[in-house]
């Protein structure tokens, strides 16, 4: 990552994830050929736990359980990925942390809504985009639309989860 | 601890306010009047702890799940590339190896097409004939006329049976005809002709040597040393064959004369 590491984390923080989709595109390859030997992973079930570990690595920055960037990045995602592995955690679960339950119920209930609604409730609260812009990303006629219609997935949402 | 938990506030009593403030669609007023509210309504300060906790965990999920759609999709871009890639690599190798096939066929059929080439348009390396019949100009001898049947009977007889091939009963025939007839050197000639094309080389020779013996200049004596020529071939006496032959070339007015310089071009009587 050519960025350095503490700016990286903030903008990991502020939902720029280019870091951690560059991080895949470069060493997907090396990551099977390194889980293939270490592992015997086949390189389906090798990507598929680069994608978990960078998803629990993304969780660990969000939440804040990461307040300062590893210095190697790489040697820490692969250890990651070791431990998801001695652990057997299932492909495509999180490692378990603090508050996993609530928010993984929250991620399933999220992913029941609609396309719109996920889209709508995306831009607005990680994409941090105004009523404007999302009416305009959206093709609403104007930001009230827009506003309206964020308020009514989010509270399909709260329904979903009562 | 949990706001979403059965014992978390209802948030749906106060959420249009809640949303209204957090999204800062409140006017000034509205808001120092809310913010007022919250220091003094517990409810709706637990509920806004829950609002902002759900918030808070929406911008999380928001987030994962971008995150796991942006990887999956460009884990599916990569494994296409992957896959397209070895498809051209496939490809290109197909090609690389019809177009090697097409290559040695094109070399083996321009070798054999070389070949036969070759074969066909090669220097005739075959070695002049070397029988004297090859180059032998036969003498069919005079026409058998109706002028001369009348005058020279005997004649006319033995050049027909010459003429048809009857040397034997020619011979016989010609042996009846009286030299005073029709002419010494003509007998002989005749003769000649006739044992040389019966195979009787050496005694050809004899009558081809006596004609001309009164006369050396005239037109038969130089048929005859053709002739004769031929006849020391046919006997297998190359040296005087050649000799002869060689005279006979070198005579300009010898009607022989192109059959004796393409017999003596030819090489064939030369001594090996």
């Amino acid at each position: 990552m050519s960025a350095p590491l503490a700016e990286t984390l903030t903008q990991l923080r502020i939902g720029n994830q280019k870091a951690l989709i560059d991080f895949y595109q470069r060493s997907r390859h090396l990551f099977a050929r390194w889980a293939q030997r270490k592992h015997q992973l086949a390189a389906p079930q090798a990507h598929g736990l680069l994608q978990d570990t960078l998803l629990d690595f993304y969780d660990q920055v969000a939440d804040g359980r990461i307040t300062k960037m590893p210095g190697d990045l790489r040697a820490y995602l692969y250890g990651m990925a070791q431990l998801r592995l001695a652990a057997h955690v299932p492909a495509h679960q999180p490692l378990p942390a603090a508050e996993a339950g609530r928010r993984q119920r929250l991620l399933a209930q999220f992913s029941q809504l609609g396309a719109d609604c996920q889209q709508v409730l995306t831009y607005f609260y990680f994409r941090g985009y105004n009523f404007d812009k999302m009416g305009g990303k959206m093709g609403f006629p104007n930001a009230t639309v827009a506003r309206r219609q964020k308020s009514a997935c989010l509270r399909k949402l709260y329904e979903l989860l009562k | 601890m949990s706001p979403l938990t059965p014992a978390s506030p209802d948030l749906r009593p106060y959420i249009d306010e809640l949303e209204r403030f957090a999204d800062g669609q409140m006017t000034p007023e509205e808001q120092d009047a809310f913010e007022l509210r919250l220091e003094q309504d517990e409810a709706l300060t637990d509920a806004h702890a829950a609002y902002e906790q759900l918030t808070a965990d929406l911008r999380w999920a928001a987030g994962h799940d971008t995150l796991r759609l942006r990887l999956q999709s460009l884990d599916e871009r990569m494994d296409q590339r992957g896959t397209a890639l070895a498809r051209a690599h496939s490809l290109a190798q197909r090609r690389q190896r019809r177009w090697a096939t097409w290559s040695i066929l094109g070399a083996v059929v321009l070798v054999l097409a070389a070949g036969a080439a070759w074969y066909f348009s090669r220097p005739n390396t075959a070695r002049p004939a070397r029988s004297w019949e090859a180059y032998y100009q036969p003498d069919p001898g005079p026409a058998v006329t109706t002028g001369l049947l009348h005058s020279r009977p005997l004649l006319s007889e033995a050049l027909d049976q010459y003429q048809a091939g009857h040397y034997p009963a020619a011979l016989h025939s010609l042996g009846r005809v009286s030299p005073a007839n029709v002419g010494a050197d003509t007998l002989l000639y005749l003769r000649g002709l006739i044992l040389l094309r019966e195979g009787q080389g050496n005694a050809a020779q004899l009558y081809f040597r006596r004609v001309g013996e009164t006369d050396s200049t005239g037109e038969l004596v130089r048929r005859a040393r053709y002739h004769l020529g031929m006849a020391y071939w046919q006997a297998q006496e190359l040296a005087p064959a050649l000799a002869t032959l060689r005279a006979v070339a070198a005579d300009s007015l010898n009607p022989y004369r192109a059959s004796a310089r393409r017999a003596v071009a030819a090489g064939v009587l030369e001594p090996r």
